[in-house]
């Protein structure tokens, strides 16, 4: 086999050095880097090594104290938070409709929802551009599916084709937070969480995004029942709609990226059912 | 560190050495120039992404401010003070680091107040600039306050902006933090010389209010403060509160889910240890009946 020759900007920079600047990094959690899932606690680097502006930690009010080679970067974070949880036969999957880049609001209406077939529902925080890159790519690749078998993806399927469409771009990743939310072959609520390589795994249920921090563990206790002694009992379609509003109202209060309006969406083996909650705007 | 202090205080009753300590600075750069991961990372301090403005009127001045204070993208406090009292007849709205702009105008607010007593006159707004001014520049920054200054005087109203490296400006009206762009730019359509007490307030409102729902930085409430030339202040906490979150809790049908019985936390042990590791205890007096004659 013939290699291709490389096309003429290729250049010798390993790419191992990602360009994302250091304050897409620390935007949530104070988490200083793309949360990667690991089996072991600092078992291996990141792929993308994340440059630190020197001065960034200084306290500097527009006065460079020591020269620094500006780079651009082709991520940002746009914020806001998405959550999906399952029941026995729906899901249930949410997300705030407000866009922003720093400390500046660019919409108060761009969703995070987007269906990938009827009864698969995938919810994506994070760069905006990449995450339409993102769904512009799976809904290619679930026509050609569609195309080649007669027939539409199963969540699983799906599933996977996104874990490995995530891995595709190993190197340089998506920057996008997924999470994914559908009813299975059997009729049972399926939801899916995601690293931004690919890294996947059927959960009860999932947040990811700026207001994750706020979400999870309240949802830990409500729907997973964790740390509670008192009955569990099956929560229906309904009243986990209303606790999905509960955690973004609470998620609103304090994360600057969560707010303005409220995405939800009841996935069952009938269809999607859709509706909107306000969220407030400051 | 006042600059009216005494120079002769007697060594017995000396205070402990005034201004801030710096004998950890060496530790803390030898930490963090040997690499070592995890085990020290700098302290980060709260912040106040704000809005706050100043502006002039026929008979005095209106400050006003946001009250979210955050701590990187959290919101830390939703309902926090940002104008601070510096004396009678003057007040100062505060952005950046939480901390420094509250300890640098209660600093400088004691020492009016020594000024005051010593030379028994009203202050001055411009006297608090300077005080102000000077403890910045001396600090070259690091003590992050950007401040409007606003109040009444002999020579009238006056409202001052002030840098954290310590620049001043004298201004009819001006914006201060996150929110400032957003603020300034209602400042700019509508601001107009002389105007009454209720537009200036009026138009400080909207201004806030434009920061609280355009920057991130800023949010919740809008308080306001007019100081007049009769040297009546009118400090007004949440003189707008647009943001209230119970039309939305009241919305949600609330699950029971979020209650919790008795017993819903695992008890793992029980030990009962009387309250008696200093002083009395009941059990240590004699009760005796009070004489009641």
């Amino acid at each position: 086999m013939t290699s291709l020759p490389l096309p003429p900007h290729s250049s010798p920079r390993p790419l191992l050095t990602s360009p994302l600047p250091r304050s897409a990094l620390t935007h949530a959690n104070g988490i200083q880097r793309l949360p990667i899932h690991h089996s072991e606690p600092h078992s291996m680097a990141v792929p993308a090594s994340f440059d630190q502006q020197p001065g960034a930690d200084s306290i500097d009010h527009g006065v460079t104290e020591a020269p620094y080679e500006r780079r651009f970067s082709p991520y940002d974070f746009n914020g806001g938070t998405t959550l999906a949880i399952s029941g026995p036969d729906f899901a249930v999957v949410a997300g705030d409709t407000r866009m922003s880049t720093g400390y500046e609001i660019l919409s108060r209406d761009v969703s995070k929802l987007h269906p990938l077939t009827d009864h698969c529902v995938l919810a994506s925080a994070g760069c905006k551009t990449d995450v339409d890159q993102l769904r512009s790519v799976l809904d290619i690749r679930s026509d050609m599916y569609r195309h080649n078998h007669q027939k539409d993806m199963k969540v699983t399927s799906v599933a996977q084709m996104l874990g490995n469409t995530l891995y595709g771009r190993r190197f340089f990743p998506y920057y996008s937070f997924n999470v994914l939310a559908g009813v299975d072959a059997e009729g049972k609520g399926a939801v899916y969480s995601y690293d931004a390589i690919g890294s996947f795994e059927r959960t009860h249920f999932s947040a990811s995004g700026s207001g994750q921090s706020f979400v999870v563990p309240l949802l830990d206790n409500v729907i997973v029942h964790k740390n509670r002694q008192d009955e569990k009992r099956e929560l229906g379609a309904e009243e986990v709609v209303e606790i999905v509003k509960d955690a973004f109202v609470t998620a609103g209060e304090r994360d600057i990226y969560t707010g303005d309006k409220l995405e939800i969406m009841v996935i069952t083996k009938d269809g999607i059912q859709k509706s909107t909650f306000p969220l407030k705007a400051d | 560190m006042s600059e009216f202090t005494a120079s002769e205080t007697p060594e017995s009753i000396a205070p402990p050495p005034a201004g801030f300590s710096f004998e950890n600075v060496k530790r803390n750069a030898a930490i963090s120039a040997s690499g070592t991961t995890g085990a020290y990372t700098q302290a980060k301090a709260m912040k106040t992404g704000t809005t706050i403005v100043g502006t002039i009127f026929k008979g005095g001045v209106v400050l006003g401010a946001d009250t979210r204070a955050t701590g990187d993208t959290t919101v830390c406090d939703k309902n926090c003070e940002k104008i601070h009292y510096m004396a009678p007849n003057i007040y100062c709205c505060g952005a950046g680091t939480a901390a420094d702009t509250e300890k640098t105008t209660e600093l400088i607010a004691s020492q009016l107040e020594l000024l005051r007593m010593s030379t028994k006159t009203q202050s001055r707004i411009v006297t608090a600039c300077t005080l102000l001014k000077r403890m910045l520049f001396r600090y070259q920054g690091h003590v992050s306050a950007a401040l409007v200054l606003g109040g009444c005087d002999i020579n009238g109203p006056h409202v001052y902006q002030i840098y954290p490296h310590g620049s001043t400006g004298k201004l009819p009206y001006t914006t201060m933090g996150s929110g400032s762009l957003a603020a300034m730019s209602v400042f700019e359509s509508e601001w107009k010389e002389d105007m009454t007490e209720d537009e200036a307030k009026g138009l400080v409102e909207r201004a806030i209010t434009a920061g609280i729902f355009n920057d991130l930085g800023s949010g919740s409430n809008c308080d306001t403060c007019v100081i007049r030339m009769d040297g009546s202040i009118q400090m007004n906490r949440g003189a707008l509160k647009e943001n209230p979150v119970e039309p939305l809790r009241d919305a949600i049908k609330r699950s029971d889910r979020f209650n919790f019985p008795r017993g819903t936390t695992a008890v793992l042990s029980t030990e009962f240890v009387a309250h008696k590791t200093k002083g009395l205890s009941l059990d240590d007096v004699d009760v005796v009946t009070m004489d009641t004659n």
